[in-house]
Formats: structure tokens, C-alpha cells, sequence
């Protein structure tokens, strides 16, 4: 069986949908294409497909509607394509459970990066059964909203998070009590982090918990493991 | 000129304005209420002085009768009497107010005394004394004035020779002895003066709800229409009014549609750009195919988040503005490390507001980015709230701004002419977007030049 990854690519512009089978191809997918809902509903069942990039501006039945069928009829990852500043659209998106977003205009690597982060993520958690997409995720007094992309304290005021600080927090919720290496977290987050995040690591966990009132010197819920890495200390609590 | 014109020219005009600046209310209502109450007033006092005037015509011609019913039988008593009884029967009868009387051989009446107005002698119906049966009449009847307006000294000759002198002296007439009818004047005008206040202020009310209208829309094109009920006028207005912010309404939208389709349109040809730059063999012309692509999605956000006004429909949460800006600088660093030394924040560990976080995020980004383009750092002041505002300040170290030149930062696709290089890039947008942000919270951004050198952006925040 052909173990190259099949994405299935649902664009309504001819061109992007033909330059982007093109870049994937080149870097060793197996792409199938379709033009709106109608023709993706009907590809659907002639290929195994390991991810949609899928774009929420559809001619007729929108790319929401198609998601939330999709979901019915599998959990293949979907990368959502969205325009700027259409924040409903990405947050119901994400609540539907499309595992990842790239807003359009976008940056074809960037939009290669994701792919890959997802696919791994999704083969990597294809043994256990996959999760199903928290509105809300509890930890030591904090909320994580992963649909708003946002962190709110124990008085429930918004704390702002950088995009480095956010996606290094989703990764060590995720993963509570367990150790991370720096190359972990590096593995783990560089398919979500455009640009370089090697030597940021250690910056963002501090800024993280200066942000989480967690005193560096003494951190109490993101710990310092001797030999190079970190772990969250508290119990995560998801509601769906 | 002498010195006293002198004095009123250089003093008057600066004391009438004193005056009526002190004087006159400021408001409509207040205007139209003093007119109101000045003119009853002058109603309620030429009818007070007509109502007195009537009083005192009817009082005096009260007591004229009395007093002349009481001569008639006083002459009637005296002429009736025995001569030698008749001082005695003068002395018993009680005489009102205002008359005397005594019995003389001469006539108290001497020849050149000033003979007496012919109203007042109507007025004591001393004409009927001559008409009186014979025996009754005074074979001789002398008038003459005194010096008080009601008097009047009368003489009647008796029949023997001897004279009855009478001294008339009405006393002076008293307009305002019911103090009924005072009070309830007093009770009437205060009655007036509230129905006054109390109209003017209603009538006044849409003239009031009219400008109130017009600064929310100023701030917000969607506010509700105003109700164009009410008197003809105020309907005609309000009716115009809604007429006027309907079309502005229409064009706001025209422009943000235009703009917003515009943007919207330009996303696809870029995307296939970029993906085409892919294909590209040649390595430095694709990196600068992507770099202008860069710059041209970056002007498209920013004109479609001017044009969208996306401040108006988030909703406000709370949030750490602390946290805010360290994040921003954050980004801010991790965008470009080489000025992360120049990067630096002041302020509270923690500072909660009620605001809309994307727009305040971008608001703030602006501000630090070009801080950084213009000014090669930035550095975020914030205070704690003190009179209600939270106050935030964006530092360079820059060449500043003249300042005349200030305001005009703040148009939209402005730009300092020396900045207009592809270097330093920006469309000219960065500070419209952050202050209609700021303002939409309720605040506002100023610029100023710091004396140390470089530019400071001032922010406010309602706290």
C-alpha cells in the first residue's frame, strides 16, 4: 500500500487549485482536487485520504457546511484556508474540529509547514483515540480557549499571548506531567511556528511564565527539568 | 473725548460681556425660560398697578360716601337742633375717620383760599346739599382745597348766621390690605414662573436630543435613527436629520464595500503569486517576489482594517493591558532581533481594562512599529489609571515630527515625505487605524515631541 500522504485540496480558484497540486506534488504528496463541495462530496469516497486543506470560501455549499460533513463521515485532519479577519468563520472552523488554519493571502511554505505538523500530529495520535476538539481546557485556576486562540487567568481577564507563547502553552497542555526535551518541544512546534524558534524556546517559556505569574526562579506550574527540558505540573481538565 | 468716555469705552464692552456672561444662561431652555419670566413679570406688574389704581378709586369713593352721607347728618342734626343746643348735639355725634367738625361765628373758609377740584367736589355729591328742601339748606355753602390731595374744608352757613366748619381729610388709601390677594399672587406668578421653566425645558428637549444624535453619530454611523415624532418642526428636523445619516450611512458603506472587495479580490492573484514565486529558479528573485508580495498583503490589511472599522463590532472583554504590551514588544522583537535591545516596557505587572483585544493588539502594534521604522525603538509607558484614564505612551528615539505637522500624522495615507521610501514602507495607515481604535474605546492618541529627542504617542484608555 502507498504510504505517500493523499490530500485532497478543495479551492474554487482553477489556478491555486492546479499551482498548489503542483508545489505539494513536488514535495512528495499524491494530490486530488476539487472546485466546491459538490465534487469534493464525490471524490470523497474514491480516495483514503490522510488530509483536506480545505478552503471556507465556497461557491454554493460553504467550506463550514462541507467540514462539518466531513467530520460526520471521518476524522481526517482538515487545514482550513480562511480569509483575513473573518474571526467567526476560523473559530467556528476550529470548534467544528479543523485541526489548523492558514489565512489567505497565504504563504505556500507556511501552508507546507502546517501539512506536515498535522500529519505527524494526527499519525502520532492515530493510536489513541483522537480527542475531540476542547472548547475549553482548565489548568491550575487558567482556561486555554483553543477556538479563540486565547488564555484567560483566574479572574477570567484575557492575558495576551505571542503566537510562540501560545502554541508552546497548547503543546504543554496537551501533554501535562509529562517531560519534554528542548527537541521535543522543538519537534512538536516547529511545524507550527513559521520561523525560527530554536533558540526562542527557553525565551518563551519564560515569558510564559512571567505571563502565568509562575516566578522563574522558583516555577511552581511550568518546571525546569534538569538535562534540558520542561514540564507542566497540573491537572488539565477539558471540556468539550 | 472726556475721561469718562474715556473709562466706559476701555471698561464697558468687557463688563457687558462679564454681565451677560454671568447673567444669561448658556442653554436654550435657560434663554427662552428668562425671556418668559421676564415677560410675566412685566404683565404681572402693570396688572398688579392697574388692579391698584382700581383699588384705590373704589376705596376713596367708599369713603367720599361715608363721609358725605355723614355731613348730611351731621347738617341735618345741627340745623334740626336748638341754637343754644347745638354744640352740645355736635359735640355727641361720633365722626368717622377723616372729618371734623366745629361750630364757628366765622367760616373756616377765607376769601382767596384755592377752591377745590370740581372731581372731588362730585366726588362728595356736595351738589345734593343745594337741591335739599329749603328748610334743610345751607343759606351758604363754601369750598376750598387743602393742601392733601382728599381733603377739603367745607363751610355751611345755619340759618342764624352762625357757620358749621368741616375739615375733610380722607385718609390715605390702602391698595394692599388683603393679604389673601397677595398671597395669592405670590402663589401664581411662582406658579407661572415653574410652568415656564418647566415648558421651555420640555420644548427644548429635542434641540438637546438632536445634537446628542449627531455626536453619536459621529462616533458610531449605525446609532438608532432619532423618533420623528413631536411638534412639526421637530419632526421636520429630526426627518432630515435621519435623511442625512441614512446617506452617510449608505456612503460609509459604498466606500467599505469597495475596499473590502477590493482587498478581498487582490488575496487570490497574490496567493497564486506566491505560489508561482515557488516555481521560480532563480533564488534572489524569488526572495524578492515574496518580499514585495509580503508588502503588498501588508497594505491590503491594513487598508481593509481601516475600511472595515473592526473595532466597532468586537466585543469588549477584559484583558491585561500589561500583558498586551509585552506581547506586542514581543512580537515586535521576535519580527526583528536586531532592535530587541531597543525594545523595552514600563509599567504595572498587571493592568485589567474592559476592551476589544484584537483591535487594541493592532492599535498597539501600529504604534510600536512604527516607533521602530521611524524610530529605530520602542519603548511602552504605562500608568495606573488616575481620573479615570489609563494612560500609555509609545517612545523612539527618532528625528520627531514638527510640529505642525502633527495632526496631519494622523490622516489617513499621510506619510512624513521623508519617510516615503520603500525602506521604511507603511502605506500611511498605522496611526489613523490606532486612533479611530482608541477612539472607539472611548480614548484618544496624541503625538508629541520629548525633550530628550524622539517622538512619544500618547495614548488614553477609559480605566
Amino acid at each position: 500500500m502507498d504510504t505517500t500522504p493523499h490530500i485532497l485540496i478543495v479551492d474554487d480558484d482553477r489556478e491555486i487549485r492546479e499551482l498548489l497540486s503542483k508545489f505539494l506534488e513536488r514535495q512528495g504528496f499524491r494530490i486530488a482536487a476539487a472546485r466546491d463541495a459538490r465534487e469534493a462530496r464525490r471524490l470523497w469516497p474514491l480516495g483514503r485520504y490522510h488530509l483536506v486543506v480545505l478552503d471556507l470560501m465556497l461557491p454554493g455549499e460553504s467550506g463550514l457546511d462541507l467540514a462539518r460533513w466531513l467530520r460526520s463521515q471521518s476524522d481526517v485532519p482538515i487545514v482550513m484556508l480562511t480569509a483575513m479577519g473573518e474571526e467567526t468563520d476560523r473559530i467556528v472552523g476550529l470548534e467544528l474540529g479543523a485541526d489548523d488554519y492558514v489565512a489567505k493571502p497565504f504563504n505556500p511554505r507556511e501552508l507546507l509547514a502546517r501539512i506536515r505538523a498535522v500529519l505527524r500530529r494526527a499519525s502520532g495520535e492515530a493510536a489513541s483515540a483522537k480527542e475531540p476538539p476542547a472548547k475549553a481546557i482548565h489548568f491550575a485556576g487558567w482556561t486555554l480557549e483553543p477556538g479563540r486562540r486565547r488564555l484567560l487567568n483566574p479572574d477570567d481577564v484575557e492575558v495576551p499571548l505571542t503566537g510562540g507563547e501560545y502554541e508552546l502553552l497548547t503543546v504543554l497542555v496537551e501533554r501535562p506531567n509529562r517531560v519534554l526535551t528542548r527537541d521535543m518541544l522543538m519537534d512538536l512546534l516547529r511545524g507550527r511556528q513559521a520561523g525560527p524558534f530554536d533558540r526562542a524556546i527557553d525565551v518563551a517559556v519564560s515569558r510564559l511564565r512571567r505571563k502565568l505569574e509562575d516566578d522563574g526562579r522558583n516555577p511552581t506550574l511550568i518546571k525546569t527539568v534538569r538535562g534540558g527540558g520542561y514540564v507542566l505540573a497540573a491537572t488539565v481538565d477539558r471540556a468539550a | 473725548m472726556s475721561w469718562q468716555q474715556l473709562w466706559i469705552g476701555r471698561h464697558e464692552p468687557g463688563l457687558v460681556s462679564w454681565l451677560s456672561r454671568r447673567l444669561v444662561p448658556a442653554s436654550l431652555a435657560g434663554r427662552t425660560a428668562l425671556v418668559l419670566v421676564l415677560g410675566l413679570m412685566v404683565v404681572q406688574a402693570a396688572g398688579l398697578t392697574i388692579h391698584a389704581l382700581d383699588r384705590v378709586d373704589l376705596q376713596r369713593l367708599g369713603q367720599a360716601r361715608e363721609v358725605s352721607s355723614r355731613i348730611f347728618g351731621l347738617w341735618r342734626s345741627v340745623v334740626l337742633a336748638a341754637p343754644d343746643r347745638r354744640e352740645a348735639v355736635l359735640a355727641d355725634i361720633e365722626l368717622p375717620l377723616g372729618l371734623v367738625a366745629a361750630l364757628d361765628a366765622r367760616p373756616i373758609v377765607r376769601p382767596g383760599m384755592p377752591a377745590p377740584p370740581l372731581p372731588a367736589v362730585r366726588m362728595f355729591r356736595l351738589e345734593v346739599m343745594l337741591a335739599a328742601p329749603p328748610r334743610f339748606r345751607p343759606r351758604e355753602v363754601l369750598l376750598a382745597a387743602t393742601p392733601q390731595v382728599d381733603g377739603m374744608l367745607i363751610a355751611f352757613r345755619l340759618p342764624e348766621g352762625e357757620w358749621l366748619n368741616m375739615i375733610v381729610h380722607l385718609p390715605p388709601p390702602r391698595p394692599w390690605h388683603s393679604e389673601t390677594f397677595l398671597s395669592a399672587f405670590a402663589v401664581m406668578t411662582i406658579a407661572a414662573v415653574l410652568m415656564a421653566l418647566w415648558a421651555t425645558r420640555r420644548l427644548t428637549r429635542p434641540v438637546v436630543d438632536l445634537a446628542r444624535a449627531a455626536e453619536r453619530l459621529g462616533r458610531d454611523v449605525n446609532a438608532p435613527p432619532l423618533p420623528e415624532d413631536g411638534p412639526r418642526e421637530v419632526g421636520m428636523a429630526a426627518r432630515a436629520f435621519n435623511t442625512m445619516a441614512s446617506r452617510i450611512r449608505r456612503f460609509v458603506g459604498d466606500r467599505t464595500q469597495l475596499l473590502a472587495a477590493i482587498g478581498h479580490d487582490l488575496r487570490t492573484p497574490i496567493t497564486r503569486l506566491r505560489l508561482r514565486a515557488e516555481f521560480m529558479e532563480d533564488d534572489e528573485q524569488r526572495r524578492k517576489m515574496l518580499s514585495d508580495l509580503d508588502e503588498m498583503e501588508a497594505m491590503i490589511t491594513a487598508t481593509l482594517a481601516f475600511a472595515r472599522d473592526d473595532a466597532a463590532t468586537e466585543p469588549s472583554v477584559a484583558l491585561d493591558l500589561a500583558a498586551l504590551a509585552r506581547t506586542v514588544l514581543d512580537e515586535a522583537a521576535d519580527a526583528r532581533p536586531e532592535l530587541a535591545d531597543s525594545l523595552d516596557y514600563q509599567g504595572p505587572e498587571r493592568l485589567t481594562v474592559r476592551v476589544r483585544p484584537v483591535a487594541l493588539k493592532r492599535a498597539l502594534a501600529n504604534l510600536v512599529g512604527n516607533a521602530m521604522a521611524y524610530g529605530g525603538a520602542a519603548r511602552i509607558r504605562l500608568s495606573l489609571p488616575s481620573k479615570g484614564l489609563v494612560r500609555l505612551a509609545v517612545e523612539d528615539d527618532g528625528p520627531g515630527i514638527p510640529e505642525d505637522q502633527m495632526e496631519a500624522m494622523f490622516q489617513p495615507f499621510r506619510r512624513m515625505e521623508s519617510s516615503r521610501n520603500r525602506e521604511t514602507g507603511g502605506v500611511g495607515l498605522g496611526l489613523p487605524i490606532a486612533r479611530n481604535i482608541f477612539r472607539a474605546h472611548g480614548g484618544d492618541i496624541t503625538l508629541a515631541n520629548r525633550p530628550e529627542g524622539g517622538l512619544v504617542a500618547m495614548g488614553s484608555l477609559p480605566a
